[in-house]
């Protein structure tokens, strides 16, 4: 072979090149600090990745390009190594994540500040939850202990939903686009849910990566159906939930979120009924005290006009009384009956007699 | 809409109704007793009726982990 050399064009050296590479590293993931980073006319991304002893460039898009980096965040690309007609290596870059947690902070920092800055979390744009659902979408990994808490929940406190379920991964580098497939999966049907759930249990700050993804971060805040998200931990704080209208702390406060509690709403029930009975017991006593003051009254009135009759009674009957010819005798006058003229006999009345006399003598006063 | 295909909603709301109609001024206490018993009874039946419902679950076909 040494003494017969294989001889080759420049491009066909290059051609043989990237097929042996293709054929031996297909793809590579390769770890290092980020250093002169640069985006080309808003479209190419050039970056290079460097440890102590060696720097290699990388090349992606800026639609691959899912979350801001920063020169000293240390990533890790999934990478096709190519040798380019100019004869230069380079890493032509699949994806990439941080690795780290600093370079983990730090590239969600850079990442909320933008989201923030495009007013993405403000409260204006949170949309309420209808309060009992009827058509509900569901985004979450239908294997994960989170989906089966969640479910459990929701079955325990409500019932008669139509619950849709999109199963997607919820971890790892394909998640985010799976989710964000399903996030317009749901938006496009002709009936929209009411309500968009995405859940996914706890898990380390590596796996739930996935929820700070940018393009699943817009797809969020860019859903037309009101969207609830509960993702890790209480102490988990992703940008997914901080876009979403409303945020769960966890796949079971998600539950809890979503629908009233059954037994709640049935002792409320209960309780509304039982509290007219109480009213209805109120209004019957206040009626019967109102009717017993207004017979009182009448009553009062009625013998307060008794007693002004009776008194008036007597004050006539006294009267009357005092009209007596009986009491005029009582007096010592007589009543004399017939005619006063001379030789005329009349009849004189005392209290005790009656006695005839003869008139004889008549004079004029 | 017939008293069978009143959704739970639907009673909630006509409970919340009958409390308000015994707070305002067209309470009568001639009325009062007969809506106290149709608020007894919409009780009984949004318990029965929450007791019995269930969610219909299902899991879309459409598999989302690459576009199609």
């Amino acid at each position: 072979m040494e003494n017969n050399p294989l001889q080759l064009s420049v491009s066909e050296f290059v051609a043989l090149t990237n097929q042996t590479l293709e054929y031996a590293y297909p793809t590579v993931s390769v770890v290092g600090e980020v250093t002169e980073f640069r985006i080309s006319q808003g479209k190419w991304v050039s970056f290079k990745l460097k440890d102590s002893e060696a720097v290699i460039g990388c090349f992606l898009t800026t639609y691959q390009l899912r979350m801001p980096v920063e020169d000293g965040m240390k990533l890790l690309v999934v990478a096709n190594p190519r040798l380019n007609n100019k004869g230069f290596f380079s890493l032509n870059v699949r994806s990439m994540k941080p690795v780290g947690e600093g370079s983990i902070k730090k590239g969600f920092e850079l990442l909320k500040a933008k989201l923030e800055a495009e007013g993405l979390f403000a409260p204006e744009r949170k949309r309420r939850l209808p309060r009992v659902p009827q058509h509900v979408a569901v985004i979450a990994s239908t294997e994960s202990a989170g989906y089966v808490d969640f479910c459990k929940i929701i079955n325990e406190r409500w019932g008669g939903m139509s619950v849709e379920v999109a199963h997607t991964q919820v971890q790892g580098a394909p998640a985010p686009d799976q989710m964000i497939r399903a996030i317009r999966y749901f938006n496009s049907l002709e009936v929209l849910p009411e309500v968009l759930v995405i859940v996914r249990g706890g898990g380390s700050a590596e796996d739930l990566m996935a929820f700070n993804d940018e393009p699943l971060a817009r797809a969020i805040a860019e859903s037309r159906i009101p969207t609830l998200v509960g993702v890790g931990h209480e102490v988990d704080n992703t940008l997914a939930d901080m876009v979403a209208d409303v945020r769960a702390a966890t796949p079971t406060n998600a539950a809890e979120i979503l629908v009233p509690d059954r037994n709640e709403i049935i002792r409320a029930a209960h309780q509304q009924a039982a509290s007219l009975g109480h009213q209805l017991v109120q209004s019957i006593d206040e009626y019967s005290a109102r009717t017993k003051e207004q017979l009182e009254a009448a009553f009062r009135r009625i013998r307060e006009k008794l007693d002004e009759n009776f008194e008036r009674l007597a004050t006539l009957r006294l009267a009357t009384a005092q009209l007596n010819p009986e009491n005029v005798l009582k007096r010592g006058y007589a009543l004399l009956r017939g005619d006063v003229k001379l030789g005329a006999t009349v009849e004189i009345e005392t209290l005790h007699e009656i006695a005839t006399a003869e008139v004889k003598n008549v004079r004029s006063k | 809409m017939s008293e069978v295909s009143k959704t739970v909603q639907e009673k909630l709301s006509e409970l919340s109704e009958l409390v308000a109609w015994f707070q305002s001024a067209a309470f009568k206490l001639e009325d009062a007793f007969d809506k106290f018993k149709q608020a007894e009874a919409l009780a009984e039946e949004i318990e029965k009726d929450l007791t019995k419902l269930k969610n219909d679950i299902k899991v879309v076909k459409k598999k989302f982990d690459a576009e199609n």
